[in-house]
């Protein structure tokens, strides 16, 4: 029997090494920008064969990054995505939890049609609202503003539709329990709901984040200012500077880097509140 | 105004293309991402060490931002001898000589898929983790008893399980694939001759480029016929979602 035992260790020891290389392979994507953002450009573009282990490590390349070259510059762009993304997430949170709570446990003429018209919205994927969402900025006089950024997200359509999901777990015992006891119901939102909610707040928070560091397309429409873009459309202008892009691939590899480190890290470290919120907009619990 | 800016694209071939590029990739990339995502939720559902650091390495990159993700795509596809993937392909013998990966439509859009599928797997490799965590392992237990072969079991206990959650995965990335722009962005410019032109990029190339909003309107709601199907099913199963956790 203990053979047998030994024998499916050295087994599963020996998979877990194959899954390993096939999962480094998988990664080369991100060693390569990491490898290229720490050599010199034109060591990048001429050495051969290509190192993925830079011969001569440099931090020259993040350093041409943090200086503003060609009237970009990629720090205001750090700066502008933090400001961007942690105001819409945390104005995202403030509404949407009252709002999700509302549409939960209260009563009141519309509230069906209020949520269903949320669900709507969530079925429809985002790119047909891009003409109207533009043309309404646009006529607002808020083009090249933060505000640009941070209003059409507040809404917070999965927002809502995730944390009603949760909160309709709420024992109602405890409702009634706080109703006798003289509780206000914005008390009790605060007392009761949100620490109930936690969870799902904390994963919220985190995907709302993620979402507006990395948007793409929406910022690169309305945001035009040097001075204001942020962080990805600071690197495109930055890299279009460059002429031929690969000319100033090193300091580009620096900023994407820096680009997907945060992610990175939000991943490691709080995977489990992503998934649960992967697992709860299917509705498996 | 009015009906004209729909009359005007839909009489436009470059429209009625960037429509054809869009379904084709759907119908190549949509199936290829799903079986890879099998695949590695497969693997991260047996016993094995370090699973954290395969989550990592397989998940991770769907979390990350188009401009640090397609940038260093678009530098390992470099046409020089010492681009990546050329380099890579030349020593294992694939490759006579360094190529220009973006020169031809096929070459272009092999590009493109093979990065989506390395980019977005993760998510539906999440999906389908949760899936196969699910299924009561009385269910193997049984089958083994049968003698099942593991292909046997994949296709009697595995897939019947998992219905749900592939179904929703397939209406999901139907309308993800309308989003189709990044990539061409970043890659080809929609070229080589509007071969990998999507639906959102030609929509931007209307509505933001030449600054034809009306048309860019219209193409919108062209979108949006072609995708009403899908969303609805989405509609169906969202409500199907709100309806359990209702009970």
């Amino acid at each position: 029997m203990r053979y047998i035992k030994n024998w499916k260790q050295f087994q599963r020891v020996l998979i877990s090494i194959f899954l390993w290389i096939i999962a480094a392979i998988w990664y080369i994507p991100i060693f390569w920008m990491l490898s290229t953002s720490l050599k010199s450009t034109q060591i990048a573009i001429t050495e051969d064969p290509p190192r993925l282990i830079p011969k001569e490590p440099t931090l020259e390349n993040y350093k041409t990054v943090f200086s503003a070259a060609s009237g970009i510059s990629v720090m205001r762009g750090i700066i502008n995505s933090i400001i961007v993304a942690v105001v819409s997430t945390i104005l995202g949170l403030v509404i949407a939890t009252p709002a999700a709570y509302a549409l939960s446990r209260l009563n009141f003429k519309g509230r069906n049609a209020i949520f269903w018209s949320y669900v709507a919205i969530l079925a429809f994927p985002g790119v047909l609202f891009l003409v109207p969402q533009y043309f309404i900025i646009h006529r607002l006089g808020l083009m090249d503003n933060f505000l640009a950024l941070i209003l059409p997200g507040l809404g917070s359509t999965f927002g809502v539709f995730l944390l009603r999901q949760y909160m309709l777990g709420i024992p109602r015992e405890l409702e009634d329990a706080a109703w006798i006891d003289g509780c206000s119901r914005l008390r009790f939102l605060i007392t009761v709901v949100i620490p109930y909610v936690k969870p799902a707040l904390t994963t919220l928070a985190l995907m709302s984040f993620l979402g507006s560091w990395n948007s793409f397309l929406w910022p690169l429409l309305v945001m035009n200012s040097p001075e204001k873009l942020t962080l990805p459309i600071a690197l495109v202008r930055f890299s279009a500077g460059w002429g031929d892009p690969f000319r100033g691939i090193g300091p580009l590899m620096a900023g994407a880097f820096i680009s997907v480190l945060p992610t990175l890290i939000i991943f490691v470290v709080f995977h489990k509140y992503l998934m649960q919120g992967i697992s709860l907009s299917v509705g498996e619990k | 105004m009015g009906l004209q800016n729909y009359i005007r694209i839909w009489t436009d071939d470059r429209f009625w293309l960037a429509v054809k590029n869009t379904v084709i990739f759907a119908i190549i990339s949509i199936p290829l991402t799903m079986a890879v995502a099998m695949i590695i939720a497969l693997i991260l559902n047996q016993k094995v060490y370090g699973k954290l650091w395969l989550l990592v390495a397989f998940v991770s990159p769907t979390f990350f931002g188009s401009v640090g993700i397609l940038t260093t795509w678009k530098w390992i596809y470099a046409s020089y001898p010492t681009g990546l993937a050329n380099y890579a392909l030349l020593k294992l013998g694939f490759l006579k000589e360094a190529i220009s990966w973006f020169e031809t439509p096929t070459r272009a859009w092999a590009c493109i898929i093979i990065t989506t599928v390395w980019w977005i797997v993760g998510f539906s490799v999440l999906l389908y983790l949760g899936a196969l965590q699910r299924i009561p392992p009385e269910q193997y237990e049984a089958a083994k008893v049968d003698g099942a072969g593991p292909w046997k079991t994949f296709w009697n206990i595995t897939l019947p399980w998992m219905r749900n959650v592939l179904f929703f995965d397939v209406v999901r990335q139907v309308l993800l694939v309308f989003g189709l722009f990044d990539q061409v962005y970043f890659f080809t410019g929609g070229g080589p001759a509007g071969s990998t032109r999507t639906m959102v990029y030609y929509l931007y190339l209307v509505g933001f480029t030449r600054q034809e909003l009306g048309q860019a309107a219209a193409i919108s709601w062209y979108i949006f016929a072609i995708v009403l199907i899908f969303a609805l099913l989405q509609l169906i199963l969202l409500t199907r979602t709100v309806r359990s956790a209702e009970e």
